[in-house]
């Protein structure tokens, strides 16, 4: 699969300011790529930059091989995006705002507008004044207004922002179709780490401006290594036999048995071992961790992403 | 581009405020307009039957007056006898009756109306979009900067077209139903270089219209710029409001004293005071106005296009 999106060594100054420093990664065709980080970490600015709303200081981004900052008119024109809120004409109905933003982009026919309308589901609405809409009708417009053009990548800053538990899934829904149907490049940001770890395929996180992590959402939530969690009785004998086999290993203790780090391919040398030494197994079982958990783990700043999590509630 | 102006004018005629706008021109159209014809029917105008020999006297008056007074207000002394004379020559009663043409002329005060809303939609175009947080959504379209910005501009213009045409029109239909039309065709006669000239009325009601409008175009386009620039709506109401009433009053007080103050905005705005006046400070000529005036414009807008290409949008 090919990159769409090109980040090269972006960095961003303000007032002297590093406020993103040497970004670096590619976002292919077809794939939901999350953008992901505490408050603060530069996100918004990074996609600021995509769109070309703020001026980058060095380095460069391409959208389908075109230079936003070269060849703004050609990269823009394959980008449709929210950045943060989705602010509307209030004092126009939806279907006014729709019609503002399909005049402005070359040979959008009605039924396209109707049909992003319709992928959104706000027919019903659509004739009403934005004021009369809520913060989750907004969203839509603003997917719907994102989606006229049918780009070829498709930017939204924290989209989920302000939607019900209903209308997460549905906007999850919509992005991971509009990938695999429509083949796009979907960015997105945001705090809902659960909500990421459903929508994404790849995920990077950013911290004080820096890209730390890129990896396939999978490979992310379970790191290198997995951890298995086996109830055992005895306990303690069967803790020896671990220490035997592997000297190094960290065992945490729990009620009715432990959980150690351990590697797939080690799991049946272990289990054989332990029937050997005639130890009573309940239960094996992979720990699968949150994509919260490995990412307070990645971060190292538990304190600032809870409040990161929090804060969008 | 078409597309881009149909949508500023979408986004400007959608809004309530600025149908009150037009609506309060019309209104206050109307409150002019009963206004006068309640004056007028209060005091009856007498025809005067030796109106030639009244008009004679003047002349004579003001040739005598023309030895005495200073250099300055020798022009305008001379245009007058000059105008006299030629009414007496060519049999044309002064003292007519109250028409259409002269409330169309006297509707000419509600400029500064239309002006002053043309600045309130100057000092929006561009700010709200901020305010708003819609400019977020606006400048993530295949469309530069640049040709944004010009499409914003041409908007106001063409508002405050709209806006002087709804202004002539309904104070035409207006002074008519009121007044009528005038008894005989009496043309507007012109005082250029000496020479009288007969002009038709209407012509010379949109030429006086149109210079008139200087100040609103130039006070709309810093309104526009201080706009783009500082992304303040209020701020650039309340600059441009503030300098449309006080404006010419502080030049003038200047040029009394200072020689400069002819390079100041205001003081070449006025463009009527070499057809009919004395232009405010001494060897001031139409010719220089118009090259300030230039200036200034080409001044403001490539301070709005300079900054609102390279800013940055946050917030
Ligand atoms: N115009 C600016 N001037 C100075 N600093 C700025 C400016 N814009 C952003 N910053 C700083 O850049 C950093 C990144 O901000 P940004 O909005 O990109 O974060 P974010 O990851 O989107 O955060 P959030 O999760 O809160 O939305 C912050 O520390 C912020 O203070
Ligand atoms: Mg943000």
């Amino acid at each position: 699969m090919s990159a769409v999106v090109e980040i090269q060594n972006v960095t961003k100054k303000i007032k002297g300011k590093t406020i993103i420093d040497s970004l670096n990664f590619n976002v292919k065709k077809g794939e939901v790529f999350g953008f992901l980080g505490p408050n603060g970490a530069g996100k918004t600015t990074t996609i600021r930059m995509m769109v070309g709303l703020i001026s980058i200081t060095s380095g460069d981004i391409k959208i389908s091989g075109y230079s936003i900052k070269k060849d703004f008119e050609k990269a823009i024109s394959q980008v449709g995006g929210i950045v943060e809120n989705p602010e509307m004409y209030k004092f126009l109905t939806g279907y006014q705002n729709l019609l503002h933003y399909a005049r402005m982009s070359k040979g959008i026919k009605q039924t396209q507008i109707q049909e992003a309308v319709r992928l959104v589901g706000l027919s019903e609405r659509i004739h009403d004044k934005v004021k009369t809409y809520s913060l989750g009708m907004r969203q839509r417009l603003g997917l719907a207004q994102a989606l006229l053009h049918d780009p070829k990548v498709l930017i939204l800053d924290e989209p989920t922002n302000g939607l019900d538990p209903a209308g997460i899934r549905e906007m999850r829904d919509h992005l991971r179709m509009l990938a695999k149907e429509r083949d796009m490049a979907v960015i997105v940001s945001s705090h809902l780490l659960s909500e990421m770890e459903m929508m994404c395929d790849r995920i990077g996180i950013i911290q004080r401006g820096k890209l730390i992590d890129v990896q396939l959402v999978n490979d992310f939530v379970n790191g290198p290594e997995k951890f298995i969690e086996i109830k055992v009785s005895p306990r303690e004998a069967a803790i020896k036999l671990l220490k035997h086999h592997f000297p190094e290993i960290k065992v945490q203790v729990r009620e009715k048995g432990i959980i150690i780090p351990l590697s797939k391919e080690q799991v049946p040398l272990l289990v054989r071992e332990m029937v050997i030494a005639n130890i009573d197994i309940f239960n094996v079982r992979e720990q699968s961790r949150t994509l919260e958990d490995r990412f307070l783990e990645v971060t190292e700043k538990k304190g600032e992403a809870l409040y990161a999590y929090a804060d969008t509630k | 581009m078409l597309m881009l102006i149909q949508n500023e004018w979408m986004k400007i005629f959608r809004r309530p405020g600025t149908l009150v706008m037009v609506g309060l021109l019309l209104l206050m159209v109307m409150i002019t307009g009963s206004v006068i014809k309640y004056q007028q029917n209060q005091t009856t105008v007498q025809k005067q039957i030796n109106w030639k020999a009244d008009l004679q006297q003047q002349v004579d008056q003001s040739k005598q007056q023309l030895e005495k007074v200073s250099k300055v207000r020798v022009p305008s002394i001379k245009r007058s006898i000059a105008l006299n004379q030629y009414q007496i020559k060519h049999n044309l009663n002064p003292n007519q009756k109250y028409s259409m043409w002269d409330f169309v002329s006297d509707g000419s005060g509600l400029i500064q109306l239309a002006g002053l809303f043309t600045i309130i939609i100057a000092a929006g175009i561009v700010a709200q979009e901020f305010n708003w947080g819609t400019i977020k959504l606006l400048l993530i379209r295949p469309i530069s900067r640049g040709r944004l910005l010009l499409s914003k501009y041409i908007t106001t213009i063409l508002f405050a077209l709209t806006m002087l045409v709804i202004l002539f029109i309904f104070s035409l239909i207006t002074g008519y139903l009121l007044f009528g039309t005038p008894e005989t065709v009496v043309p507007y006669l012109k005082y250029v270089n000496g020479k009288v000239a007969e002009q038709s009325m209407i012509s010379h009601l949109v030429v006086f219209y149109g210079m008139r409008s200087v100040t609103m175009l130039m006070l709309s386009t810093m309104a526009f710029m201080i706009s783009a620039v500082f992304r303040n709506s209020s701020l650039a109401i309340g600059i441009s409001i503030f300098l449309m009433f006080t404006g010419s009053e502080l030049t003038m007080l200047l040029a009394s004293k200072f020689h400069w103050a002819k390079y100041i905005l205001f003081a070449n705005t006025d463009l009527s005071q070499y057809f009919d006046g004395v232009p405010m400070v001494e060897g001031m000529t139409f010719h220089f106005s118009l090259a300030m005036l230039v200036s200034y414009f080409i001044m403001f807008q490539v301070l709005a296009f300079a900054v609102f290409k390279k800013r940055d949008v946050a917030a």
